[in-house]
């Protein structure tokens, strides 16, 4: 009997590193967003990075399930290649297993927290944390290591207790610095080469506002 | 008197072949460097992105008529001056050589009025052709390239949407217009003091270069780097610093005005108390 005990015992104590179940909360937040099979929507961009000045700029996103982010501009944007997958779509993209890191408070609001950690190796996702409304069924932050474009995190607000999709998100990643050719300098550009050297790698911030949300659910 | 002076002066330089030279050599600078930005253009655009794009995509061009625009506005302020300044010390340099000034001064003409006016066509010669050059390049550059958003490196890199960046570009003019207005008014002073044509022209050229090289020059001191002439000339590129310094601009404009002010004064006092011959 007391084996007995002691064996189920130690499956209860490894069941979370071979059970390799994913969290619930997670795939009920997963299954409200592949529900979602086309978006488009207007996003207006605010960039916030240390040696970059550009003013707000707008531009239409459009998003098909299983296909890349598409956007269009009538004048130049700069557009973060990682952050505007609102749908979460490439961290779910390859089979993953999540492991289960407690609860954290943000904002007033209690929110679990999982690590999604993908089991394929085609995947560009190394590790994602996310931070869950579970009672709002929706992800509220995450932090994204990928192995090839770096780390980033994206924060995202909603309109209303009901939206899947944010209607602000901001995007913090890391940027390196500018590598400017002299001959391109203004004459009264002066080279502070300490400055330019504890600029080597900063952070950079995108703030984006979306509205105009035109949502194609199944 | 001073009207019939004035519109004598404008008929010489009207009928002169060398106005027209002038302006000729002006389109083919502005041609050569338009296509010197053109491939300039792409390699600095290449460099300046190439490390954003790890973090970004980007949708739009930026090798557009505003960036031409810019490298343009680069090229022109050593060319155009030199041109210009020969032109105008010729005003007065080749009334030296042919006599006329003698003759012109057997009249009833002052000497002050007389060089006041030739001042006076050397501001509006000035003026018209860099409105004239202002025009062929926004013309060439937006027909050959289109609008678009400007990106400018000045201490942070810096994007201007088209309609801003027009407007930066449009002020820039004027602003080296107002440096080219010093330069030619200096060339007239020299010709008051050399009256020798081709020695006005190395002077003036010299004065040109001896300018632009002490505009890289830091003298240790603020208010001497902030005064001194040649640090005024290129007051145009604080146009295109992000959140633009008014004050500065205008401060350094009006100085340069008063630098021309000065220039004019000392020229018409030598002239006047000069004899002619």
């Amino acid at each position: 009997m007391i084996r007995v005990i002691f064996v189920l015992f130690f499956l209860w104590l490894v069941k979370p590193i071979f059970g390799q179940e994913i969290d619930t909360d997670l795939l009920t937040i997963k299954k409200r967003m592949d529900a979602v099979q086309q978006f488009s929507a207007t996003v207006i961009f605010d960039l916030d990075v240390p040696f970059i000045r550009m003013p707000t700029k707008s531009a239409k996103i459009t998003y098909s399930k299983g296909e890349k982010m598409g956007f269009s501009s009538t004048d130049f944007v700069m557009l973060p290649k990682r952050g505007l997958d609102f749908s979460m779509s490439e961290i779910f993209k390859y089979p993953f297993i999540t492991v289960d890191r407690g609860t954290e408070k943000r904002k007033g609001l209690l929110l679990k927290v999982v690590n999604v950690i993908p089991t394929d190796k085609r995947s560009d996702l190394a590790m994602a944390t996310l931070y869950m409304d579970v009672q709002a069924k929706r992800i509220v932050e995450s932090e994204i290591n990928t192995r090839k474009d770096g780390s980033y995190i994206l924060l995202m607000s909603y309109a209303s207790n009901k939206d899947i999709l944010p209607n602000y998100v901001e995007t913090t990643f890391a940027i390196e610095r500018l590598k400017i050719p002299f001959n391109f300098m203004g004459k009264d550009t002066k080279i502070d080469r300490k400055k330019m050297r504890a600029m080597e790698t900063k952070t950079g911030k995108i703030k984006m506002q979306i509205k105009d949300y035109r949502i194609k659910q199944h | 008197m001073m009207k019939s002076l004035f519109s004598a002066e404008l008929l010489k330089i009207v009928k002169q072949s060398k106005t027209y030279y002038a302006l000729g050599a002006i389109i083919l600078i502005e041609l050569l460097i338009l296509l010197i930005a053109y491939y300039q253009g792409s390699t600095v655009l290449d460099l300046l992105l190439e490390s954003l794009k790890q973090s970004f995509y980007f949708e739009g061009s930026l090798l557009n008529g505003n960036l031409i625009m810019y490298i343009v506005l680069n090229s022109l302020w050593f060319n155009v001056p030199l041109i210009l300044m020969i032109i105008t010390s010729g005003f007065l340099t080749d009334e030296y050589k042919d006599g006329t000034l003698q003759s012109v001064m057997l009249q009833a003409v002052k000497k002050k009025q007389f060089i006041l006016v030739k001042y006076a066509m050397a501001i509006l010669f000035t003026i018209l052709v860099i409105t004239f050059m202002m025009l062929t390049t926004f013309a060439f550059a937006y027909a050959i390239f289109g609008k678009g958003d400007l990106i400018v490196y000045i201490n942070t890199l810096n994007f201007f949407e088209s309609g801003d960046a027009f407007r930066r570009i449009c002020f820039s003019f004027i602003s080296g217009a107002i440096a080219m207005i010093f330069y030619n008014v200096t060339s007239m002073t020299l010709a008051i003091l050399i009256k020798d044509s081709s020695k006005t022209w190395l002077v003036s050229a010299l004065f040109l270069v001896i300018t632009n090289l002490l505009l890289k020059v830091d003298f240790g001191n603020a208010s001497f780097n902030n005064l001194f002439f040649p640090k005024l000339i290129d007051t145009w590129q604080q146009l295109f610093v992000y959140e633009l310094d008014w004050t500065r601009i205008i401060g350094n404009n009006f100085l340069l005005i008063l630098y021309s002010l000065l220039m004019v004064l000392i020229g018409t006092y030598i002239f006047n108390k000069k004899d002619i011959g």
